[in-house]
């Protein structure tokens, strides 16, 4: 199940990344490659046959270059505006990841995604994370969850 | 520009309405996030809002109409997408009114209304495109 889910996870980021900035070149490693000073953590709680959290690790520069090819723009600086863009980007891939899940039978929904910290905070039936490559900078996923009784 | 062609679904009506909507959204970000002082960009803030919560549902509305004329089977669930996006619209609006145009509030819906509008289009709305194609129905719009 976990191999699953790390996979799903990371197919569902390269669709989001092609699909919306037209990113085709990703690729995944071990989070232990995932270097970052400054960063925007988001949050995605999942409840259902599944329940937990996702988090979202997405470096300054990765969130401002995200939000500038989105918008054409040029963002300098994280705000509440940035942190809005990424947030939603992390709903989409997690909606992607259960709408594929649910082929599996597994059903589950999200939480509205908030901005927190990356802390470790319990134990967890099931603990991935993966730290994602692209042409835009590196994102990494934490993935904990419990199957529900 | 934020429209970009590969979002087109050959339904000249939705896409017209698409093209529409990207240009009206940016801009309303290149005032949102324009140098001018808050004070000095709430009006066409607010005129823009307005235009879009009308522009919105009519927009929504024309498009699931074409999407229960194709018998699309994914109806129900893009329905569901589309109000709930309408309700988040209309609540973000009422609490800006209430708050007395509070620019964070509006920042931040900028920012999701950016990225849901790019998925949206990108994504679910290519998704009807697909099935219309493999129906054999896009050029027989409407």
């Amino acid at each position: 199940m976990i191999d699953k889910l790390y996979r799903a996870f990371v197919n569902a980021t390269h669709n989001v990344f092609n699909l919306m900035l037209s990113i085709t070149e990703i690729s995944d490693h071990p989070t232990e490659d995932f270097k970052c000073d400054d960063e925007v953590d988001i949050a995605v709680g999942i409840v259902g046959d599944l329940y937990g959290e996702v988090i979202y690790r997405f470096p300054v520069s990765t969130s401002l270059n995200m939000v500038n090819i989105m918008s054409g723009m040029q963002f300098n600086t994280v705000d509440v505006f940035v942190i809005s863009a990424v947030s939603e980007i992390a709903n989409i891939i997690s909606g992607n990841v259960l709408t594929a899940l649910s082929d599996s039978n597994v059903k589950c929904d999200i939480l509205p995604p908030v901005q927190c910290k990356p802390y470790e905070d319990k134990e967890y039936e099931m603990k991935t994370s993966c730290c994602i490559s692209t042409t835009i900078g590196d994102i990494c996923l934490v993935i904990k969850l419990n199957r529900a009784s | 520009m934020l429209w970009k062609d590969k979002y087109e679904l050959g339904v000249p009506v939705i896409d017209a309405q698409h093209k529409e909507l990207f240009k009206r959204v940016e801009s309303f970000l290149q005032i949102l996030r324009s140098g001018d002082s808050w004070d000095e960009k709430v009006p066409k803030i607010n005129e823009t809002l307005e235009f879009m919560k009308k522009y919105v549902v009519e927009h929504f509305r024309d498009e699931e109409e074409y999407q229960r004329n194709i018998n699309y089977p994914r109806y129900e669930a893009h329905k569901q997408i589309h109000d709930s996006m309408v309700n988040y619209v209309q609540d973000v609006s009422k609490q800006y009114e209430q708050s007395n145009n509070n620019e964070y509030l509006m920042q931040q819906f900028g920012g999701k209304l950016l990225a849901w509008l790019i998925n949206h289009v990108a994504a679910e709305d290519q998704l009807i495109a697909d099935y219309a194609i493999k129906k054999g129905m896009r050029d027989n719009d409407r």
